[in-house]
């Protein structure tokens, strides 16, 4: 077991940078969700641990060594793939096996330690039998299996429940979940997918053009977003932006969009905003926006039920804001309303740089 | 999908949609058919028919002997040697033509700067016509003006010219050589399609998991080739045992039938000894031995 360290990791390929100096720390025995959009370099910094890729600069350390120079098989980390990558002409023994075999693990103790994997996992009636006779999700156990028969210092794992069905891939979180109390190996799990990521980590790294956006625990990630671009990935539906300036301060603070204002002094502010136009995000959860009778009229353009909650577009002073509501609520389109936003949850972000702007306990 | 049963609609006096479908059916495979029939079922019965008689080839005029022909094939050495002919020159070129075949598909495959240009190049003996090959190795081998002894000489490595084609074993292996060397980039061509479909993720796994490059060939590589050799030396199979421009052009099947193969033997009973009937029955024992590898391809090809 061992924490891993990215210290000043870029990675160019030609012209393009898919990962730039980016510096973080998993501790060991840590379950980290490197989560981000298509292209944004996670996959990239995933292969570059495994030692698939080697970094442009920087040093990635395993466990306390740097790895920069060793090759994949010296790491002693496991990958699971997204397409399992099992070897399609061995059985699934076989393929559970394999790593001990080239590691020259006597024949007695690899039988043994085959056996326990596939009791793990679950897998003991399907040893038999060949990748192509088993079902995704069932070769996703495999693929774990040839993983966790090594005993490596760390897992890492390529989306690996993105080629699975919805309902399986409910239960494979909730298996991979369990098997890292289990076994409470460092593990390394990279995703597009928010879900899984905030349902599963300890802690989630939030990439976004190869740069480190956050890298806190998934409580904090959606309540204290470090810039609106995290503020805006994480969370469905989205947050609104509104865009407008401060005026004012302390508690005669306003937030104005055009001919449209906001009181926001309940609101505390890390620092005086130092752009001398005070332009700013306003940002709104969607769950903190409620209809009030003190409010400002809003139109109703979409009304979205999905049963437990609805799910609401509006025309709000020219801003489309989407809201979330109880299941209960009975809206048209073209419904007259008014809405206010819960102050104390707004989030404020600079306009030029993205940067939280709110003063947050911790 | 589904399937409806005959209409019990239809008007009366008018065939069935099923009925005018299966004549359309019907008319469209009949030229295939027709052809099919006039190219290779005719042909082959004729042989087999013809394999019953005693005929001179000029004539075409013979008498019943009914197994007489296969019964003096059977006994005489010189089948038996020309089937033996055929089964060296068949492994020994088909061996050559895999071994190499795999390496080149490999290092094409890895080289991705001359690839384009590498593979027109490799493709070269195949598409060249055999009599052109042939015409230009028979210069190369040749014991008094060829380059090759020249070249041996020079090295020091021979000092006699070496009589490539005249003699044995020499013969039968610059035809193997030959055959190898016009045949092998059918292989690099179906290994290099092959190469270029196995998943990156497969290697890189393997390299996690402790493998070297020759364990990533022998574990990743060599299985998921499997397939496709298996298929590519049951056709080079068939194609090498009916062989008959290469080894007729380079040896004509000398010196005496010491390069003799089961095609040379049947054109040599057929137009050199005008024994129609004995020619016919070859044919015919050779078809049966090619048929075991076609019944091997097609199940093959059917899972």
């Amino acid at each position: 077991m061992a924490g891993i360290r990215f210290d000043q990791v870029s990675k160019r390929f030609g012209g393009v940078t898919a990962v730039n100096a980016l510096s973080m720390e998993i501790q060991a025995g840590e379950f980290v969700s490197i989560l981000g959009p298509s292209g944004c370099g996670k996959t990239t910094l995933l292969r570059m641990l495994a030692g698939l890729e080697r970094p442009s600069a920087g040093a990635i350390s395993i466990g306390g060594a740097v790895v920069n120079e060793l090759a994949p098989a010296e790491r002693n980390v496991a990958m699971v793939f997204q397409t399992y990558a099992l070897y399609p002409h061995m059985t699934v023994a076989g393929n559970i096996e394999y790593p001990l075999k080239k590691r020259r693990v006597p024949k007695t103790e690899r039988a043994g330690r085959v056996r326990e994997a596939a009791r793990v996992l679950e897998l003991e009636a399907l040893l038999g039998r060949k990748p192509r006779e088993l079902s995704g999700g069932q070769q996703q156990r495999v693929a774990l299996g040839r993983a966790l028969v090594r005993d490596p210092a760390a897992f890492l794992l390529d989306e690996p429940l993105s080629n699975l069905d919805a309902k399986l891939r409910t239960h494979m979180r909730a298996e991979l979940i369990r098997l890292h109390r289990r076994i409470g190996r460092t593990m390394v799990y990279v995703t597009h997918d928010q879900l899984e990521a905030m349902t599963m980590s300890q802690r989630i790294a939030v990439l976004n053009e190869g740069a480190l956006q956050q890298f806190a625990s998934p409580q904090d990630i959606y309540a204290r977003p470090r810039n609106d671009f995290v503020a805006g990935f994480i969370g469905t539906p989205s947050m609104n932006f509104l865009d407008g300036r401060l005026e004012g301060t302390g508690a005669d603070r306003v937030f104005r969009s055009g001919d449209w204002s906001l009181p926001i002094g309940a609101l505390r502010l890390a620092d005086e905003h130092p752009d001398p136009d005070r332009r700013v995000r306003l940002g709104v959860r969607p769950e903190h926006v409620r209809l009030d009778a003190q409010g400002e009229p809003a139109r109703v353009i979409l009304v979205e039920p999905t049963g437990h909650e609805t799910i609401l577009v509006f025309d709000y002073s020219g801003n489309e804001i989407v809201a979330r509501m109880d299941g209960e609520v009975s809206l048209e389109p073209d419904d007259s309303v008014r809405l206010s936003f819960r102050v104390a949850k707004l989030h404020l972000f600079a306009a030029d740089d993205g940067r939280r702007l709110n003063l947050d306990d911790s | 999908m589904f399937r409806e049963g005959p209409a019990t609609t239809a008007s009366p006096g008018k065939a069935s949609l099923d009925t005018r479908y299966g004549l359309l059916g019907a008319l469209l495979i009949a030229p295939t058919v027709l052809v099919f029939c006039a190219v290779i079922v005719y042909p082959l019965i004729s042989a087999i028919y013809l394999g019953l008689f005693s005929i001179y080839t000029p004539t075409m005029e013979g008498e019943w002997v009914g197994m007489d022909n296969y019964r003096r094939l059977l006994a005489s050495g010189e089948f038996w040697r020309s089937l033996l002919n055929n089964v060296i020159w068949t492994v020994g070129t088909l061996a050559l033509q895999v071994i190499f075949g795999i390496l080149v598909a490999l290092m094409l495959h890895r080289n991705l700067v001359f690839r384009a240009f590498a593979r027109s190049l490799v493709l070269f003996p195949y598409f060249l016509s055999t009599v052109v090959a042939v015409l230009v190795w028979r210069w190369l081998f040749n014991d008094l003006y060829g380059v090759l002894n020249h070249l041996l000489m020079w090295a020091g490595i021979v000092d006699m010219p070496v009589d490539w084609l005249g003699t044995m074993p020499n013969a039968m292996v610059s035809l193997i050589l030959v055959g190898a060397w016009k045949y092998f980039p059918f292989v690099v061509i179906a290994v290099l399609a092959r190469l270029q479909s196995i998943p990156d993720e497969l290697y890189e796994a393997a390299s996690i998991d402790g493998a070297g490059a020759w364990g990533r060939f022998v574990d990743v590589t060599l299985p998921q080739l499997r397939d496709v050799l298996i298929v590519v030396v049951l056709l080079r199979t068939i194609w090498d045992f009916k062989e008959f421009d290469l080894i007729y052009l380079l040896t004509g099947g000398g010196p005496i039938i010491g390069t003799q193969t089961l095609p040379l033997m049947v054109y040599k009973e057929a137009f050199a000894l005008n024994q129609m009937g004995g020619a016919s029955a070859v044919a015919v024992l050779m078809m049966l031995i090619m048929l075991l590898f076609m019944i091997l391809y097609l199940s093959r090809a059917r899972d």
